[in-house]
């Protein structure tokens, strides 16, 4: 069953919620979080806007899995909450269906400027959905696993079994079906296998109908307040199909097996017929029952709608048949030569002047412009593409200020968009974090310990020179910092941490900072280094602990495994990446390894991107490595010199990557 | 040919019909001009107050109870900003309005004014940073925080000091900005609203001002020693003065705002519970 389903604004205001089970709002919250703000799903997921929840994927929090949909225009969401262990096949169209029906309520409330109030009266409409949704599905999950084992069967049927995928798992609803193929088989043989008795059909017939009566009994309802007139219809079908083969004797009882049978298909015709119309459709006439009630619930007006709410009923299926018409019109959209061309020349001017509503024609052109320049400025395709897609989808729909053209309007978006993607979630403040560590205040229970800080990245992208630059840094602020050598394979790395300790020991000498080298030479295991040389910090009264690891190519799978135990040994409070800015498309697989490679639960914290001098204005490795992890760059090199690392400033990066030559 | 000059000449010469399309012409394009460009601007905004603080402090709450007056609606996390119009009861004047009489009938009705809400998510915080940096009527500030999660040590104390210290650095540095509607910020109050005051573990808000303080303070201290920014030489004014409040004081007190027309002032409540 459902836990919760809310309407919301996206400015954050709950509009209406059904709760079946109150649940925390954290759930929302970092449905919101994560899947709106930092966009930690993966791109493709929402290309259009009215699209339906089925297209959305499913957000799972702790136990709890969230359905949702939006609409741009009216700034709203809808979320469906349920328990992930449920299966539950029609939260989709619930939530499809609810937004429909809400919008088309209360859209004009939504547009007024400067209030949060929306007067709505909900819930009648909620429960009747739920109401209905559910009976149909009980419906279907019966039936359409039946259905499917005919489909399976020889005897092909051509039943539409509508949009709606079976519920049940391939092998579960496969195993079931194919019994109650079985058992179709054995029921239509079995007059004809014992032909003595007189009728063994009819008593048989009676038992089943009382087994399925209670429950068949919802269904039933449902299927007449759905739609009775087409079910009686597919029921006279499946009797005009009996009736061929009774034609030619009279009805009177043949006790050869023939005649048997003959007999057979009257008697349930006489007996049956109510019966027929209890249980839930026997034989063939049970996938077209299907296509019925499909029919009914999205196209014309119930006949007889006996339910209690019949009349909200009727206007939620109008509701939801007239948005349905207005889809499939604009789908099929097409006016006259005249009003065409009066509708270009309005384009036309509205282009200079503005005003103009965005459609996707209209932007295609200049969102391919924005896409090859971003790619022109290094960005990885599919960042670009994320960037693109996003800002698409932001403008459809959208209209143009005064005297803007749409080139203008796409910048300004792009560069929202880049600013949202590169600007960290939290403050990165390195200093105030080390603080914290080292001498925690007397009111909290920590213990003061060395920071640790490890570095890692693929070859020769500046591991050890941007360790040392942290180090001057750190160096300068006074701190007392101990250079750990892990890299205890490529010859001459300890030496060459040497050299920078020695240089910067005699850099700091006056300003008062101090640093030691931990080295074990080499053929030693990494981790263990690492986590001796923690301790000996701890011992040793250090303020940092700065670890510096081999370089590792990020698709050497038995590199990249030794991290995990590295991160498990060293526990480092920041592990930073370093990604050269000269790297193209391959910063996305590069940062998106290294990501994974230190075992659940651990990430990475940062990056640090190097040689940002070397590229100029190309710096889309800064946007591509964020995309790739949603992690944030915390340091840019941007030369040759121990003081050349600098903070990231978005605006910078912004200004840049949108910057014409 | 004949065709054209006859056109010619019935477009030229001074038929009335010219005349009279001329003169509504001359008279309607003004007109038509002056509604499309000022349409946009509109009529003068209300004043406005900004909502504004970290993620999860109560703003949006805030909101809707000044809305809705009996209790706030249900909310979460935002992600765009949102201006609710909402009443001062009757009866509370302006300090402005003390020369009115008590008999002028404006003292009776509602007073309105708008409040504009703004996300607190860190990757959003450019809305209300933007909305400083061009304000329109601006009246005030209100800082929500959460009073909860200030307790020393706490990662909710980093990011509200964080924020507040960026807040008032903008503001403390509006003087300098180029665009005029922020220099008119003459005198700008900050009201910080520790929320949450039903919960247990809430400080009082005298101890919120203090905590605030004295992060701040380390906030500002970490930001003056830290790596220099790689936009560094973007902007011509290259020497700005980053630090927050009296040059050299070694500890951070709201009233050294004072000394840049920034009134802070710290009062608890909170918006749900008893």
């Amino acid at each position: 069953m459902l836990d919760t389903f809310e309407i919301l604004t996206t400015s954050g205001v709950v509009l209406w919620s059904k709760s079946y089970s109150p649940i925390s709002p954290a759930v929302i919250n970092s449905l919101i979080t994560n899947v709106f703000i930092e966009e930690r799903t993966l791109p493709g997921a929402r290309i259009a806007d009215d699209i339906s929840a089925a297209n959305n994927p499913p957000y799972k929090y702790e136990q709890h899995t969230l359905k949702w949909t939006t609409v741009k225009e009216l700034n709203l969401i809808f979320v469906a909450v349920y328990r992930s262990l449920l299966h539950l096949s029609w939260i989709d169209k619930l939530v499809d269906n609810i937004k429909t029906i809400f919008v088309d309520l209360y859209g004009d409330q939504l547009k007024k400027p400067n209030t949060t109030i929306v007067e709505c009266h909900f819930d009648e409409y909620f429960d009747q959905q739920v109401k209905e949704l559910e009976k149909n599905a009980i419906n279907k999950d019966t039936r359409v696993a039946e259905a499917s084992a005919l489909e399976e069967a020889p005897i092909s049927i051509s039943g539409n079994l509508g949009d709606e995928p079976p519920p049940m798992p391939g092998v579960l609803s496969r195993g079931q079906s194919k019994n109650i193929f079985k058992d179709l088989t054995s029921n239509e043989s079995t007059p004809i296998a014992t032909p003595d008795t007189s009728r063994p059909s009819t008593p048989a017939s009676h038992i089943l109908t009382g087994k399925s009566g209670p429950g068949g009994k919802g269904s039933r309802r449902a299927r007449k307040a759905a739609n009775t007139p087409v079910y009686d219809s597919s029921g006279d079908e499946s009797h005009k199909k009996g009736k061929p083969k009774a034609s030619g004797p009279k009805k009177g009882r043949k006790w050869d097996a023939e005649g048997m049978a003959d007999e057979d298909s009257d008697t349930p015709l006489d007996y049956s017929a109510p019966a027929n119309g209890a249980t839930s459709g026997e034989d063939e006439s049970r996938p077209r029952t299907v296509e019925g009630v499909d029919q009914a619930t999205w196209g014309s007006k119930t006949g007889k709608g006996q339910f209690v709410l019949k009349d909200l009923d009727d206007q939620v299926h109008l509701i939801l048949a007239s948005a349905d018409a207005k889809k499939e019109t604009s789908t099929a959209a097409s006016t006259g030569v005249f009003g065409s061309s009066i509708s270009a020349i309005g384009g036309l001017f509205r282009n200079v002047v503005g005003g103009k509503t965005l459609t996707k024609e209209d932007l295609d052109k200049a969102m391919k412009g924005m896409k090859d320049h971003l790619l022109k400025k290094n960005v990885a395709h599919e960042a670009a593409m994320r960037l693109c897609e996003g800002v698409e989808r932001e403008l459809i729909g959208g209209k143009t200020a005064n005297f803007e053209s749409v080139q203008a309007k796409i910048q300004t978006a792009m560069e929202a968009s880049l600013q949202k993607i590169l600007t960290p979630t939290s403050s990165l403040d390195l200093l105030r974090e080390i603080d914290i560590v080292t001498s925690p205040s007397t009111l909290s229970l920590q213990k003061k310990r060395p920071y640790v800080i490890s570095i890692v990245g693929v070859n020769g992208v500046g591991k050890s020179t941007n360790l040392s630059k942290i180090c001057f840094f750190l160096l300068q602020n006074k701190y007392k910092v101990l250079v750990v050598a892990c890299d205890t394979f490529r010859s001459g790395a300890v030496e060459q941490l040497a050299v920078h300790v020695r240089n910067l020991k005699e850099l700091s000498a006056r300003e008062g900072g101090e640093v030691e080298l931990y080295q074990k030479g080499y053929g030693k295991d990494a981790a263990n280094v690492a986590k001796d040389s923690v301790t000996f910090a701890a011992q040793e009264g250090f303020d940092v602990v700065l670890i510096d690891t081999a370089g590792r190519r990020h698709n050497d799978q038995r590199l990249m495994s030794s991290l995990e135990k590295f991160a498990k040994f060293a526990n480092p409070d920041k592990i930073l990446m370093v990604g050269e800015a000269l790297v193209g498309t391959d910063s996305v697989a590069q940062a998106r390894n290294f990501n994974t490679a230190f075992g659940a639960g651990r990430s990475l914290d940062g990056f640090i991107i190097s040689k940002c001098d070397t590229v100029g204005d190309m710096v889309g490795t800064l946007v591509s490595m964020v995309h790739a992890t949603n992690v944030p760059v915390l340091f840019v090199g941007v030369g040759q010199h121990y003081s050349d690392l600098r903070n990231l400033s978005v605006k910078w990066a912004v200004q840049k990557l949108l910057s014409s030559n | 040919m004949s065709v054209v000059t006859e056109w010619a000449q019935a477009f030229m010469s001074p038929s009335p019909v010219a005349l009279v399309i001329a003169v509504l012409l001359v008279l309607s394009i003004p007109l038509f001009l002056h509604s499309f460009v000022f349409r946009a601007s509109g009529l003068t905004t209300l004043p406005s107050i900004l909502l504004i603080g970290p993620s999860g402090s109560g703003k949006t709450s805030l909101l809707t109870l000044f809305e809705r007056g009996k209790s706030a609606a249900q909310t979460h996390t935002s992600q765009s900003p949102i201006s609710a119009e909402c009443h001062l009861p009757i009866g509370t004047s302006a300090s402005s309005d003390k020369y009115r009489s008590i008999n002028d009938p404006t003292a009776l009705a509602h007073k309105k004014f708008l409040l504009l809400d703004t996300p607190g998510h860190g990757k959003l915080r450019h809305h209300a940073l933007s909305t400083l940096t061009n304000p329109q009527n601006l009246k005030g500030l209100i800082f929500v925080v959460d009073a909860a999660s200030l307790s020393a040590g706490d990662e909710g104390l980093r990011q509200t000091a964080d924020y507040l210290h960026d807040v008032l650095l903008l503001l403390q540095k509006r003087m300098e900005s180029k665009n005029k509607a922020v220099k008119a910020l003459k005198e700008i109050p900050i009201l910080i609203a520790a929320n949450k005051m039903d919960l247990f573990t809430a400080l009082p808000a005298a101890l919120v001002k203090s905590s605030l303080e004295a992060e701040i303070t380390k906030v500002r201290t970490s930001r003056s020693k830290g790596l220099l920014d790689s936009g560094i030489g973007m902007e011509e004014d290259g020497d700005r003065d980053e630090w927050l409040g009296e040059m050299g004081s070694t500890e951070f007190k709201f009233k050294q705002m004072e000394e840049f027309d920034v009134a802070v002032e710290v009062s608890g409540g909170n918006i749900v519970g008893e």
